[in-house]
């Protein structure tokens, strides 16, 4: 009789317990001693970082599997017996001695409660162990916590699965649409945590794809790349969103592709040493070590951020190129002119691009290939309707705006009317300048854009193309007139 | 995308518009608000009120924002309908402003309308002479501030009653 009191009284306990701990589960099938089981969510209040042996690489867990606490209150608990405390994790990343610590210590928590009920405490205890790891991490002497390779994949699953689903579950303010977002819609940053709805970034860099403006396709937070900390700063803001990032947002593949195509392409272009297929209909590049064609764009983990500096191959490059090299007389020798397109397999000499000859011919740099119609309709439209960067020479349109422009691909500034390059500390000077007299006061002109826009007036390269334009069509009108004139 | 969201910001403006600010807007053409921004105290911008009537008798600027198609991906476009005297406001008729996050390539989607009415008022009471658009003002700002000041104060009698 007095036992089934015992009993019930416990279990009175534990389901005032339960209602604490909504996650726990009773066992109630042995009267005689009551059991329970919850799982503790280990989630250290700074990632834990930590080695898979032989592995060099630290990664930081946020979350590790958490701890099950299995608890049988046996006959005489609380007020003569401790409860039996089981503590275990799968795959047991935690050392034996770690959990017979932390069995242990439940133990001594009753003994200091003096036979009173503590298990609420000793959970709320094992939580807050759990933020510091339970100190496994201070052990060591450089705080890195080593564990072996076949636990490597239960661990990085669990935290990749608590990760989202925590973040699934939380809700963000997403800076774009400035709507309250559910996390399971929303995207955050790999490299620097920033969260946004996924609809906004679509829309964005979608767009920005589109319009081939690739170096836009970084994070938006305004926060990014102003920390004052150069390293930081590099780290975050100038660096594009990876492709496997975008992927993962989701963008559609043809538009990382396009991406990824358009990256690659501007640093071939960029490139002059790099040759393209002869034939009109293929223009392809060539094989070359250096640009890799890309086949699956989800395995491209790396953001490349090339634009501003030699990318590793080329300093190795460098740093392994012959010393004697630059006593080389200028040219390709012959045996290297054998160049193979990557697109329609052609091989040709990226001297004389003819068909490929044999290592013994000689050949010369082609001459200027003669134009089609159609090409020099389109060399005419881009003089007649671009103004061109004076640095890097690539052709720019505006949309709208004034005429202070800034490159989009070398970042110099220059003036969109007279194509004269602006210094970057006072670009608009230029514009103040009455000495500078097409230009003088005249910023803004043109602000709507200049697309099919006969009206403004400019200078430079421009100005010379449409004259050469005027005066064609004077020549031709006046041919037209004569023509009309009867002669007498 | 753009009208929800320029909807959104109204509401967040009106609900906390920063001090010596009006905004209008007009129901039927959410994309282009017009601003009356009132010179702050500080500035050389403000005539301060006679005492007699409890009107400020001066200091009273017309602005127009206009949110391009592409908003909030590109920046909003902001141009002075008043005259005013000042370094970074273009000296035409078109009274426009180009610096800091008002720079396409400055300017990210999660920046506010507020940011951009709080960076003009930062201006006007601290002018930016170092990224000028006018750069004869600016020079008189920096090598000449009395005649600065007098000639700014001038205009706003002129042009800002």
């Amino acid at each position: 009789m007095a036992t089934a009191g015992g009993a019930a009284y416990v279990t009175r306990g534990e389901r005032n317990i339960k209602s604490i701990y909504p996650e726990l589960t009773l066992d109630l099938r042995n009267p005689a001693a009551p059991a329970a089981s919850i799982e503790l969510l280990t989630a250290p209040a700074r990632p834990l970082p930590v080695v898979f042996e032989p592995e060099e690489a630290v990664q930081r867990l946020s979350y590790l599997p958490p701890l099950l606490l299995d608890i049988v209150l046996a006959e005489g608990y609380p007020t003569k017996r401790p409860p039996i405390l089981i503590i275990s994790t799968t795959p047991q990343w935690l050392p034996d001695a770690v959990l017979r610590k932390l069995e242990k210590e439940g133990e001594t928590l009753w003994e200091e409660y003096g036979g009173m009920q503590m298990l609420f405490a000793y959970i709320s205890y094992l939580q807050e162990a759990s933020e510091s790891v339970f100190g496994i991490a201070n052990q060591v002497t450089d705080g890195i916590v080593r564990l072996p390779m076949s636990m490597k994949d239960a661990l990085v699953h669990v935290d990749k699965k608590l990760n989202k689903d925590i973040f699934e579950k939380g809700t963000f303010d997403c800076g774009i649409c400035l709507e309250p977002k559910k996390g399971a819609v929303c995207h955050r940053m790999q490299r620097c945590n920033h969260v946004f709805c996924v609809p906004c970034l679509q829309d964005f860099y979608s767009n920005c794809v589109k319009e081939g403006d690739v170096n836009s396709v970084k994070c938006l937070s305004p926060d990014c790349g102003k920390s004052g900390d150069a390293n930081v700063d590099r780290r975050t803001q100038e660096r594009l969103i990876s492709p496997k990032e975008l992927l993962q947002i989701p963008l559609p593949l043809e538009t990382v592709q396009r991406f990824v195509n358009i990256k690659r392409k501007k640093k071939m272009e960029a490139d002059p040493s790099m040759v393209f297929c002869p034939r009109m209909w293929c223009q392809g590049a060539i094989r070359s070590e250096r640009y890799p064609k890309v086949t699956d764009v989800s395995r491209l983990d790396e953001s490349d951020d090339e634009y501003d500096e030699p990318s590793k191959q080329e300093q190795v490059e460098k740093k392994d190129a012959d010393p004697d090299s630059n006593a080389k007389p200028p040219g390709t020798p012959h045996t290297d002119r054998l160049v193979i397109c990557e697109d329609c397999n052609l091989a040709f000499c990226k001297v004389c691009l003819k068909a490929w000859h044999g290592d013994f011919i000689r050949c010369k740099d082609r001459e200027r290939r003669e134009l089609t119609e159609e090409e020099e309709a389109s060399l005419r439209y881009i003089l007649m309707n671009t103004s061109s960067c004076p640095t890097c020479n690539v052709p720019c349109q505006k949309a709208y705006g004034c005429n202070h422009m800034k490159c989009f691909q070398c970042k110099s500034h220059f003036c969109y009317l007279c194509g004269a390059w602006l210094d970057p500390g006072n670009p608009y000077k230029h514009f103040n300048d009455p000495k500078k007299k097409t230009c003088y006061q005249r910023l803004m002109d043109g602000a709507e854009g200049d697309m099919m826009n006969g009206e403004i007036q400019f200078a430079g390269r421009r100005a010379a193309e449409q004259q050469a334009d005027f005066w064609e069509r004077e020549v031709f009108r006046m041919q037209m007139e004569e023509f009309d004139t009867p002669t007498s | 995308m753009s009208t929800k969201r320029i909807m959104k910001e109204y509401g967040e403006c009106v609900a906390d518009t920063p001090e010596g600010m009006k905004i209008n807007f007009d129901e039927n053409k959410i994309t282009k608000w017009e601003v009356l921004l009132d010179g702050p105290d500080q500035s050389v911008y403000a005539l301060p009120e006679v005492l007699s009537v409890s009107v400020r008798q001066g200091g009273h600027f017309k602005l127009e924002i206009s949110f391009p198609p592409e908003y909030p991906f590109k920046p909003p476009v902001v141009s002075f309908k008043t005259k005013i005297y000042h370094p970074n406001v273009s000296n035409d008729d078109k009274g426009s402003m180009c610096l800091g996050l008002l720079r396409a390539e400055e300017w990210k989607p999660p920046n506010k309308v507020v940011a951009v009415l709080r960076l003009i008022q930062t201006l006007l009471i601290e002018p930016n002479p170092d990224d000028a658009i006018e750069p004869s003002i600016a020079n008189d700002y920096k090598e000449n501030y009395k005649e600065f000041e007098k000639t700014a104060k001038e205009w706003v009698k002129r042009y800002a009653k």
